[in-house]
């Protein structure tokens, strides 16, 4: 079953090329060219897709009346309005935001992305290097059919990683996402983490290739 | 009333200057008056006073009766004079009463009949001597007790002696008791004195309420920040200070709200202007898109690559001039935080560093240690951060190199952003920098920190720091 996106947009030019493309990507496209009855046709979509500019009901509200009826459903802003005020706006509800004019590729990683967070990709197994990840990192496959088994914490940790694939995380981020706490300059509890997280799934813990060290910034699970 | 009307239309200063000149022109009123309030007073007291004191209340009539009586008795013989002294007794029954011979010899004592001292026989010498007339005179000259003297006959050489008639100490007493009018007169007057002192302190306090009133209608803003204009009084000096008050805070609102009509037209402007100059944009490059997947020769491809990232670059320049023209125009509020600046430049490297990696570059991050608080706005530090990559990435390519740190220098912790371009002004590289050098220089002025470039052949670093 392909994913549905719920796509608003009233400039037909942009929107038929843009659906045009999430279509090639095989992507099924509801395409409306209003705000009106976004929340009627969001039912059964995975992610929705909405200018901000449109006639009637601007896409902060339909985008708000969208998470009120489906709080699960991951709201991508696209929007020709940049200013760092409107993105805010946009991000207090909505879980991406991307700018006009934007290149279909980073519109489709973005949309990947979230897909992948919300657990609705397409891709529900994941081939990382040596590893078969299945269900958001619930179940990994090491080299040789190896089951391995992770702590509460360590899963906690890679699923989080798993969640923003080919995204660098920084260190607060990460121990913050996972602890719910502060975190405390000086820490090493997420590197002990991260070191045991490493010597169950790498090959060579020494010379990681799943989780890749970004010195001075974090870590990073490439896809 | 027009009274009232008057007073309330009065300044304050003719309003104080009225209760002085009442409290002036009131003393001389207040004589007469404390005079007639006496004499009500008394007469009122005079009913109270009881009845047989009532002979008693004018020694002078007394005196006078008394020589009247004496008069009468001229050449009467002596049993004459004891039957009317009898008789006057038999009046005057709380006076003691006696008479001497013209010989000396005390001859009838009639004493006090009624009263405290009733039966009591007053002390007197039997016969009197010149010097025991000279003692008793001395001691009826001191009231202890009044006496009234009259010769018989009411002449002196009339040779037949004289009557006496004592009147006792507490009678006088209890009579003047009703007179005192003197204290009467002081009482009144502290009345008066602390009746005026009281609507003096009425007049200030009333004052006073006001002013604090006003005081705390301007220390506390309303919900806008503006304080909150008050209900109009009286039209005196401080109703016209309260007057004043409202206006200028009605001027405040009206202009607040000018310029909130302003920022919000020059906001839709620039949210109208950006969408219309990014629409055609997105169109153009959406359809690039679809011809570089058409059969395109690598010349072409090129090309496609080359406007690709030239509309990239107008998308920037848009943004950058609208911001400019949003934060020049010194309207645009800024939230200021102490925030970790490290931590902010490491999200924002993370945010950079995969372009980084696809241009090839070295990225040198070293935001260790302690960290290090900046009151900033985190979206717009963002933006200083984001303004600076993207000059590196835009202009200083060749170096393909890009170092963020944390470091000490001339004492003090400053993050530095650097490159190994060609550098600022060098060469055709740093063309098109400047407007997102404005805007960092605009963001961190409005966050009171500061900034240097300091730029060579071998590169540029910029110095981010917060000054002492």
């Amino acid at each position: 079953m392909s994913v549905t996106l719920l796509y608003v947009e009233d400039d037909r030019e942009i929107g038929s090329a843009v659906s045009a493309d999430l279509r090639e990507r095989e992507y099924a496209v509801r395409w409306l060219e209003s705000g009106e009855g976004a929340v009627e046709a969001a039912a059964g979509c995975q992610l929705a897709i909405l200018d901000v500019m449109l006639p009637g009901l601007d896409g902060f509200t339909v985008g708000q009346r969208l998470k009120r009826a489906f709080p699960e459903l991951p709201v991508l802003m696209l929007t020709a309005r940049a200013s760092i005020d409107d993105k805010l706006q946009g991000l207090d509800f909505a879980d991406d935001y991307v700018t006009k004019p934007f290149h279909p590729d980073e519109l489709a990683a973005r949309i990947e992305v979230l897909l992948r967070r919300s657990g609705a990709s397409a891709a529900a197994q994941l081939q990382l290097k040596h590893l078969l990840v299945s269900d958001g990192g619930q179940q990994i496959t090491g080299a040789g059919g190896r089951e391995i088994v992770l702590t509460g914490k360590q899963f906690q940790i890679f699923s989080y990683l798993l969640r923003h694939l080919g995204q660098i995380l920084t260190k607060e981020q990460i121990y913050e996402a996972v602890w719910g706490e502060p975190y405390l300059e000086g820490d090493k509890t997420l590197m002990v983490h991260i070191r045991y997280l490493r010597e169950k799934l790498e090959l060579d813990p020494a010379a990681p290739e799943i989780i890749e060290t970004v010195r001075g910034i974090g870590y990073r699970v490439r896809a | 009333m027009k009274v009232k009307e008057w007073m309330r239309s009065r300044s304050l200063l003719s309003r104080y200057l009225l209760i002085i000149a009442t409290a002036v022109l009131f003393i001389p009123v207040i004589i007469p008056l404390t005079l007639i309030g006496y004499g009500v007073f008394s007469a009122m007291n005079n009913e109270d006073l009881p009845k047989e004191y009532e002979p008693y209340t004018s020694i002078s009539a007394l005196e006078t009766m008394w020589h009247q009586e004496a008069l009468g008795l001229d050449g009467a013989s002596a049993e004459a004079v004891g039957r009317r002294l009898q008789e006057l007794s038999g009046q005057y029954d709380r006076a003691a009463m006696f008479w001497v011979d013209g010989a000396g010899g005390t001859r009838l004592v009639l004493p006090w009949r009624e009263g405290p001292e009733a039966r009591e026989i007053p002390v007197i010498p039997q016969r009197w001597s010149a010097a025991e007339a000279i003692a008793f005179m001395k001691s009826s000259a001191k009231l202890e007790p009044l006496a009234i003297v009259a010769f018989i006959g009411d002449r002196a050489d009339a040779g037949e002696g004289f009557m006496v008639m004592q009147i006792p100490e507490y009678l006088r007493d209890d009579v003047q008791l009703y007179s005192g009018l003197e204290s009467w007169y002081m009482v009144m007057l502290l009345l008066f004195f602390v009746l005026f002192i009281l609507i003096s302190l009425l007049f200030f306090n009333g004052i006073r309420r006001r002013l604090l009133r006003l005081q705390t209608a301007m220390a506390f803003g309303g919900e806008d920040g503006l304080p909150q204009p008050i209900a109009p009084g009286k039209p005196d000096e401080i109703g016209r200070l309260e007057d004043a008050f409202n206006t200028m805070i009605a001027e405040l609102t009206a202009s607040r709200q000018r310029e909130a009509e302003e920022e919000g037209l020059r906001r839709r402007l620039v949210a109208d202007l950006s969408h219309d100059l990014r629409t055609p944009l997105t169109v153009i490059r959406s359809h690039l898109h679809v011809l570089g997947k058409e059969e395109v020769s690598p010349r072409g491809k090129e090309s496609l690559q080359l406007m690709d990232e030239r509309i990239e670059g107008l998308s920037l320049l848009i943004e950058n001039l609208l911001s400019y023209n949003l934060l020049s125009s010194g309207k645009m509020q800024l939230s200021l935080e102490r925030r970790d600046v490290l931590r902010l430049a490491r999200a924002g490297a993370a945010a950079w560093y995969p372009l980084w990696e696809k241009e090839g570059f070295t990225a040198d991050i070293d935001l260790e240690g302690e960290p290090l608080y900046w009151n900033v706005d985190e979206s717009w530090f963002r933006r200083i951060l984001d303004n600076l990559f993207q000059n590196i990435l835009r202009h200083a390519r060749s170096g393909r190199y890009v170092g963020v740190a944390a470091e000490v220098r001339e004492g003090r912790r400053v993050l530095v952003i650097s490159d190994h371009g060609a550098g600022m002004g060098q060469s055709t590289e740093a063309k098109g920098a400047g407007l997102g050098l404005a805007i960092v220089d605009l963001l961190l002025k409005r966050m009171e920190l500061d900034w240097k470039a300091e730029s060579s052949g071998q590169g540029t670093e910029i110095v981010i720091y917060r000054p002492l």
